[in-house]
């Protein structure tokens, strides 16, 4: 059995014991695996792999634990989805994910209790994402693209960014978190464009 | 760079919302149980929410352990 890493379509061979299925152009980088726990350790090592990758080529990461019988199989797999995964490669190109959550440091106020009415429900959510946008808008408008998440958070979203762009986009983080000290703002990456490899967005 | 115990946490909870959420879905044998996953998120989704209380008041925000 193998598993699949990611999809690109850089020519560059992967060090072993990856290797590239290439089919029509587009290249699924995989490596041979066994059934396994998902535990920290085991996603970590997943993603270092994908990361080193990442590091000399453009490439739409595979969802984790996505593994087929051979490499036949992972030639039909993306010779299924060509044209797709073709145009997200085109649409994550030449940028990294990076993920920011934005929390009030005194947590009143956010995350309203389910047992709230849906009125109630509905004016909270839109105080926080009326609270969330003075975070969210500079960075997006840094960003070739973001997704707004769900999650407890006041904002947690991820933004597409130009490789080159990246210091930049954490130095806007640093002076949000400066302009907002009633706010903790969060930040990682540079991730793999794990949450714009789909047109769509997440599953 | 030093990073503190919660920002290990939150770098852990944000790659786990990529690898489990995210990424292009190829037809193939996902071998993971939905237990498994859910056994993970559980997990994790309480450090998220401890993590707001557990973050040092004066840390500037920094890149998590990726990269």
């Amino acid at each position: 059995m193998i598993e699949l890493y990611a999809i690109t379509d850089d020519p560059t061979p992967p060090d072993p014991p990856l290797r590239a299925v290439e089919s029509n152009g587009l290249t699924a980088l995989c490596a041979p695996t066994g059934r396994r726990e998902v535990t920290p350790d085991a996603l970590w090592r997943h993603e270092e792999v994908v990361e080193a990758l990442m590091e000399s080529r453009d490439l739409l990461p595979v969802r984790f634990g996505t593994i087929v019988s051979d490499e036949r199989a992972a030639a039909r797999a993306v010779e299924q989805r060509k044209e797709e995964l073709a145009a997200s490669l085109e649409r994550v190109r030449g940028a990294v994910e990076l993920a920011v959550r934005a929390q009030r440091r005194d947590p009143e106020g956010d995350a309203p209790p389910e047992s709230e009415s849906g009125r109630k429900y509905m004016i909270a959510k839109a105080r926080r994402l009326a609270a969330a946008r003075p975070v969210h808008e500079p960075l997006a408008a840094l960003a070739r693209d973001s997704a707004l998440q769900r999650g407890p958070e006041l904002l947690h979203a991820a933004y597409l960014v130009d490789r080159d762009a990246v210091e930049r986009f954490v130095s806007l983080v640093r002076r949000l978190q400066r302009e907002h000290p009633e706010l903790d703002i969060l930040c990682t990456g540079p991730w793999p464009p794990y949450s714009f490899a789909e047109a769509g967005g997440r599953s | 760079m030093t990073t503190t115990i919660a920002e290990q946490e939150v770098a852990l909870v944000d790659l786990v919302d990529r690898l489990l959420g995210g990424g292009v879905v190829i037809a193939g044998d996902i071998t993971l149980s939905v237990a498994d996953v859910d056994l993970v998120y559980v997990g994790l989704r309480a450090l998220v929410s401890s993590v707001a209380t557990a973050e040092e008041k004066n840390a500037l925000p920094r890149m998590g352990s990726a990269l």
